[in-house]
């Protein structure tokens, strides 16, 4: 399970149902693109995520989450 | 299908298209007794990139005219995420190549099977760019 998860497609649909090709145009990305975020196949940069976070006016935490039990690579001090 | 994933697509075939008769040629070994340097070779060579030129070329105007909008969007960051790791992929298959054709071939082997190794080890790693590219695409990384 990837520890990067997004709520891009519940926050599309809130958005008057925002298509993904929408979505990409407005933030310099492909709709594949905005595809493979939503799936959890790709992370976005910093840059990209703040992009979305903006589109739909919400902080970027309300957009992605980070589950740090999921993240093998995570100092369990963290 | 995205636009550069139909262009990796493209690329396999067309290396596959115009290399796989060449080498099947070259490793027959019905022209190795040819006086150097080899025209027949030389000429098949030439024929075959010629045609694998002409499939990127048609090819890439064909799909052009499909897709024009997708076609004429720059690559985003993941195409360029994508991109960087199949370009790395490929650099480490062309190493080994190198490897292999200028520091142990020279020793052991005669001029036209070191020329065409290291063609050979050219489009393997075209190929495993293009490889990669296209398993990137598929698998939405």
């Amino acid at each position: 399970m990837s520890a990067l998860t997004n709520r891009i497609r519940a926050l599309r649909f809130a958005h008057g149902e925002m298509s993904q090709g929408e979505l990409g145009q407005r933030i310099g990305v492909t709709r594949q693109t905005i595809a493979a975020i939503e799936a959890g196949k790709y992370s976005p940069s910093l840059e990209a995520a703040f992009r979305i976070a903006h589109v739909f006016g919400v902080p970027l935490d309300e957009v992605f989450q980070w589950d740090p039990a999921a993240d093998g690579r995570a100092h369990p001090g963290l | 299908m995205p636009f550069k994933e139909k262009f990796a697509w493209l690329s396999l075939a067309a290396l596959a298209v115009a290399y796989v008769p060449y080498f099947w040629v070259a490793g027959s070994g019905m022209y190795d007794a040819e006086p150097a340097p080899n025209f027949p070779l030389l000429i098949l060579l030439a024929a075959v990139s010629a045609l694998r030129c002409a499939i990127l070329g048609g090819g890439w105007l064909i799909l052009r005219a499909r897709a024009p909008e997708d076609a004429r969007m720059p690559p985003d960051e993941r195409d360029i995420a994508i991109s960087r790791r199949a370009m790395t992929s490929g650099y480490y298959m062309l190493t080994a190549g190198l490897i292999l054709v200028g520091g142990i071939m020279p020793f052991t082997e005669t001029a036209w099977k070191i020329v065409n190794t290291a063609i050979f080890m050219l489009v393997i790693s075209e190929a495993v760019v293009h490889g990669v590219t296209v398993a990137s695409y598929r698998r939405q990384a």
